[in-house]
């Protein structure tokens, strides 16, 4: 018998707003692998990009109150979002290392600062506290036949010294997670490359190029589909992709999904537990082509 | 700016502005010794009139205020691959922060106007709503920008897929976002902080 695992939960932002289906995947693929999570009660931004574009203080500020936040519920901090995961990350990492910037944390916050605590991505829990033995045992819908690109972008491997998610130039978690869920991974260039990420409200143009070469390269190496695990990337990559094929005059049709939906799939979700009907590009003609809805 | 004469004196050096962004960045300025790696590995690149390496050479030779003026500070993504490629572990990313920081403070040297506005939407929003705000970050970036029908093909199919929300719901603990925002502001007014 293997001890339960149990942890707090911190959604994020675009997790209740834009990316709803990133968030429910997440509950219903954890309530199916009898993992327990909590969200973390009353959770404020973590500032993401704009916070520590322009203010470090504020947002170590930010991500230090939501760190103490989750001390109120017991376990490891399961984050969903790479960039909350990045900032909650890197803010640890900040704070460890600076005296004087973790005493004006200390006064901004005015109490303790609680740094201890793990911070965890859905991608670390599934490969390696839950491990990908019992992964490949939970699946009882593998995804036989689906050819999937492994999209990483910038911040769950970068920089490596502070996220110690995978190596940081040719990572491998994602395509172990999802090969142990049955489906076939592509080879291909742009999976650590840039997707343009929040340039996408003042300088679409920025992700417009930089998304359609990502989505070229996954198309050239033959994938069905994109996998990510940020809900940045999967806006820019998804909400983005049919004016891209505009902008370019190309076709690609190639669904992005989260992680949680594949794996949720593969462990016999329903596709209205996946939330699969808010992706803007349709999977369903490519899951019935495989057979897999 | 490419024919334009660069002159280096002792009057235009300003090693205290290079302090400045050591002490924001926890990463040394002088130690990049201009292999070009970040540069050649910068997704924005394109984007910027200084490449990540030129950016560094600037702020070593003193002139800071090329830098600011500029707009490569705001076309970097914060991917960090310069950071995590350089093999002088110049944590360029940080300085990037620094920079970016340090014209925001001086209230827009840049020509760089948008990634600011959204920026500072961005922010408003967390101090208002606890958290971001997507409808309002978009609603009020493209009335602030003048850009009234940017993206406004995206909106109902987002609204009918449930991906852009009409009302927010605030967090109940508010007073304590306000009340970090407030001490922050009061430490630089007493000049405890940067």
């Amino acid at each position: 018998m293997t001890t339960p695992l149990n942890y707090s939960y911190y959604p994020g932002c675009s997790l209740h707003a834009s990316a709803g289906e990133y968030d429910l995947s997440t509950r219903e693929l954890f309530k199916a692998l009898k993992i327990g999570l909590t969200e973390v009660p009353d959770w404020f931004c973590c500032g993401a990009t704009p916070a520590h574009n322009v203010d470090e203080l504020l947002s170590l500020s930010l991500c230090a109150k939501n760190l103490e936040l989750a001390e109120q519920v017991e376990g490891d901090l399961a984050v969903a979002c790479a960039a909350c995961f990045s900032r909650l990350k890197t803010a640890q990492h900040v704070l460890g290392e600076s005296p004087v910037k973790r005493k004006q944390v200390e006064k901004a916050l005015d109490a303790p600062l609680h740094l201890d605590g793990n911070v965890k991505h859905l991608l670390d829990i599934l490969a390696r506290d839950l491990g990908l033995e019992r992964l490949a045992a939970a699946v009882n819908k593998p995804l036989t036949g689906l050819k999937v690109a492994c999209y990483y972008g910038c911040l769950l491997t970068r920089p490596t010294d502070v996220t110690n998610l995978d190596c940081v130039e040719a990572p491998t978690i994602m395509e172990r997670v999802i090969e142990s869920a049955g489906a076939t991974t592509v080879a291909w260039t742009h999976r650590l490359e840039c997707c343009g990420a929040n340039f996408t409200l003042s300088r679409p143009g920025v992700v417009i190029q930089l998304a359609n070469a990502i989505l070229d390269s996954a198309k050239a190496a033959g994938a069905d589909c994109i996998m990510v695990g940020c809900p940045l990337c999967h806006g820019n990559l998804d909400i983005r992709q049919k004016e891209i094929e505009g902008v370019y005059n190309v076709e690609y049709n190639l669904p992005v999904f989260y992680l949680t939906q594949l794996v949720g799939l593969a462990v016999g979700l329903g596709p209205d537990k996946l939330g699969l009907d808010a992706m803007i590009v349709n999977p369903m003609p490519l899951l019935k082509e495989k057979n897999l809805s | 700016m490419k024919k334009k004469k660069m002159i280096i004196s002792r009057e235009t050096m300003d090693v205290d502005f290079v302090r400045k962004v050591e002490a924001l960045s926890g990463t040394s300025v002088r130690r990049c010794f201009q292999c070009g790696k970040c540069s050649a590995g910068c997704p924005m690149a394109t984007f910027m009139e200084h490449p990540p390496n030129r950016v560094v050479r600037l702020l070593q030779l003193g002139q800071w205020q090329r830098v600011l003026a500029g707009r490569s500070i705001w076309y970097c993504a914060s991917c960090e691959t310069c950071s995590t490629r350089c093999p002088n572990k110049v944590h360029l990313a940080s300085i990037m922060d620094a920079l970016r920081k340090l014209s925001w403070d001086l209230d827009g040297p840049s020509k760089e106007s948008y990634v600011q506005l959204a920026n500072k939407i961005f922010l408003d929003n967390i101090r208002i709503y606890g958290r971001q705000y997507e409808m309002r970050l978009a609603a009020v970036f493209n009335v602030k920008s003048g850009q009234f029908l940017k993206d406004m093909m995206l909106g109902p199919k987002l609204l009918s897929k449930g991906k852009l929300k009409m009302f927010h719901s605030k967090n109940k603990n508010m007073p304590e976002i306000e009340k970090i925002f407030a001490r922050i502001e009061e430490m630089r007014r007493k000049g405890e902080a940067l």
